[in-house]
């Protein structure tokens, strides 16, 4: 009895073992669902690396400088250096930073973000030698006019709208270098930067301070900021 | 006081028990978890988890950030499934602020939850054959299904695991009609894939043999220790939030929650988080028939993100048990205070009961079956 019930087991097991086998043994012949990752790039809506778009059509830079993803970020990681045009009274800006060692993508700051300048891209290819070469500058962050475009679509972005046809004049003149392509643009940029760079001291390091403070009082300055655009557009439409 | 002592170690020496450190380094702890494990030969006698390893403030984060940053941050909390932290945090604060939520979010919320308890168990059933020492390839046939369930998250979330896709009064994002036919398409599939699953694992000889009569939890016990999810189903207890305290749309749905009559052991823990996988299964394909239209957020998403004040608590059903956020607002951008109460933490505190007088050999096979993520743990 004892000897029939140890045969009925083994058997049984045997079966078992033979029905699991059969199952891996089937999966030989099934179409893999990985992909081989650098011959097939995986075409994904991840939040990837950081970038700053610039409009699709015309190729202005969409950074306004309002600094709303430089308050929302968790991390910390983007620093923002602008300052007020003495000629128009609007905020320019003048450098972009964004540490992609600090970053954790959570993608808040593309969320805030009023003009969609700042975005995901599909990215994830950024391994570096050192850290310092995570931080991202302006001329490495901003998106030529064909990426802008691509990220546009796919992201189903509203375009931008035309500036008021009375603000156009304002912008192309000299106040603000928009037109230019994007290479030119960098390098009116800097230029800028360096022309700039004694009156904007004083102005930078009032704005690093207000950065400082508790974010209380920075809404005023928000406020303040967006009062100061107002006025400014006010008039240059005069 | 130097009298008890002696008294202690000498038995200790008599029958050579031997203090033995598992941990925090070893694979099958699924993060860094140290047991200190007193054995008598093969044989556990003591067991005393060490924790904190992974210890992070979450709360304390909580109260350091705005809720929009937070909501960012706490799927971190348990990362294999992000959509039910984030959902109790998001219940909760619409507990304290009192906010509606939009139907359609609610189906969306229960669709994305329910795909991240599949996820979450499929990553538990790979990795706990793993455990049990099947390294031949099985772990990763869960992945696959997995792998098709990541990619209709990156799609609808942006990413694979840290979604941040539900938010205070509703969800981010509307999916798109491909998604949703894509996701039709795998829930019609999926239970074909479980089948081949359990025909390789749940008549297994060895892992019957691993798995029966092992690890006994009793009924009463596991109430007292505050066991809840699936292990304590597994051991007969009627205790499903879904079902025994509804929310969200959990009341229009057809759904079982599995039973057992008995108390159970590690296979019925294997069996019906299995079954659960089932359950998800037909609860994503009513929702799909079911998802109305309209708004995806009650509330505006916005950086200066407020909740009234007031103080609440809400709950979830997570992979791994009840998933409860207690948050208290004073009206400003940020908590006032935030505590979790995490299921790993409680279903962890059994496991020094369950290992006692068990082989060492057993101590994974226990231990994997109760499903604890450490980063839930130390928080």
């Amino acid at each position: 009895m004892l000897a029939l019930s140890l045969v009925t087991r083994a058997k049984d097991s045997l079966y078992q073992i033979c029905r699991g086998l059969k199952t891996v043994a089937m999966h030989t012949f099934r179409e893999p669902i990985t992909q081989v990752y650098p011959d097939k790039m995986p075409d994904t809506n991840i939040r990837g690396r950081l970038a700053l778009a610039v409009n699709p059509e015309t190729s202005e830079h969409l950074c306004i400088s309002c600094r709303q993803c430089e308050r929302v970020c968790p991390d910390k990681c983007i620093e923002i250096t602008a300052h007020k045009s003495p000629e128009t009274n609007k905020l320019e800006l003048i450098e972009f930073k964004i540490d992609h060692g600090l970053c954790m993508f959570c993608g808040l700051c593309a969320e805030v973000c009023p003009t969609s300048c700042i975005i995901n891209t599909n990215d994830f290819e950024m391994s570096e030698y050192s850290r310092e070469a995570l931080v991202y500058d302006l001329r490495k962050l901003t998106l030529s006019q064909e990426e802008s475009r691509y990220y546009f679509d796919r992201k189903e972005i509203p375009l931008p709208k035309p500036k008021p046809a009375k603000a156009a004049p304002a912008a192309a003149g000299a106040a603000k270098p928009a037109a230019a392509g994007k290479p030119e643009e960098a390098k009116s940029e800097s230029e800028a930067k360096v022309a700039d760079a004694k009156a904007a001291d004083a102005k930078d390091a009032k704005e690093v301070k207000q950065a400082d403070e508790p974010e209380k009082q920075t809404a005023a300055p928000e406020e303040k900021e967006e009062t100061e655009n107002k006025e400014g557009s006010d008039k240059s439409k005069d | 006081m130097a009298t008890d002592t002696e008294v202690d170690l000498t038995p200790r020496l008599k029958t050579d028990e031997m203090l033995i450190n598992m941990g925090p380094q070893h694979p099958a702890t699924h993060g860094v978890l140290r047991l200190i494990l007193t054995l008598d030969g093969e044989i556990v006698r003591h067991t005393e988890p060490i924790l904190g390893h992974l210890h992070r403030a979450q709360e304390w984060q909580g109260q350091n950030r705005t809720w929009f940053q937070y909501q960012a941050l706490i799927d971190r909390v348990d990362y294999l499934s992000g959509m039910f932290t984030s959902w109790a945090m998001a219940r909760a604060a619409e507990v304290v602020d009192g906010c509606e939520v939009p139907e359609r979010a609610e189906y969306l919320r229960v669709m994305v939850s329910e795909m991240n308890r599949i996820t979450s168990h499929l990553l538990w059933l790979g990795t706990y054959l793993i455990d049990l020492g099947a390294m031949f390839g099985f772990p990763f046939y869960p992945f696959r299904e997995r792998e098709k369930l990541l990619e209709l998250f990156e799609e609808i979330a942006g990413q694979r695991m840290m979604f941040n896709y539900i938010r205070i009064g509703g969800v981010m994002r509307n999916p798109k009609d491909a998604w949703l036919s894509k996701l039709k398409r795998f829930t019609e599939e999926f239970p074909d894939r479980v089948d081949e699953y359990e025909a390789i694992v749940t008549q297994n000889p060895i892992f019957l043999k691993r798995t029966k009569g092992v690890g006994i939890l009793r009924k009463e016990l596991g109430m007292d220790y505050g066991i809840t999810g699936p292990s304590i189903r597994a051991s007969g207890v009627n205790l499903d939030l879904r079902r025994t305290k509804p929310y969200s749309v959990y009341p229009k749905l057809k759904f079982d929650v599995p039973l057992n009559d008995r108390d159970g052991d590690t296979f019925d823990r294997y069996i019906f988080r299995i079954r659960e996988m089932r359950e998800s299964n037909e609860i994503i394909k009513q929702c799909l028939d079911m998802l109305p239209q309209g708004e995806i957020s009650g509330k505006k998403q916005i950086a200066g993100l407020r909740v009234k004040a007031g103080e609440g608590f809400a709950a979830v059903e997570s992979p791994r048990g009840t998933l409860g956020c207690y948050i208290i607002s004073n009206g400003s951008d940020r908590a006032y205070r935030i505590k979790w109460r995490n299921p790993s933490f409680c279903n962890l505190s059994i496991l020094p009961e369950l290992l006692k007088n068990h082989p060492i050999a057993d101590v994974m096979a226990i231990f994997g079956s109760i499903d604890v993520i450490l980063p839930d743990v130390d928080r």
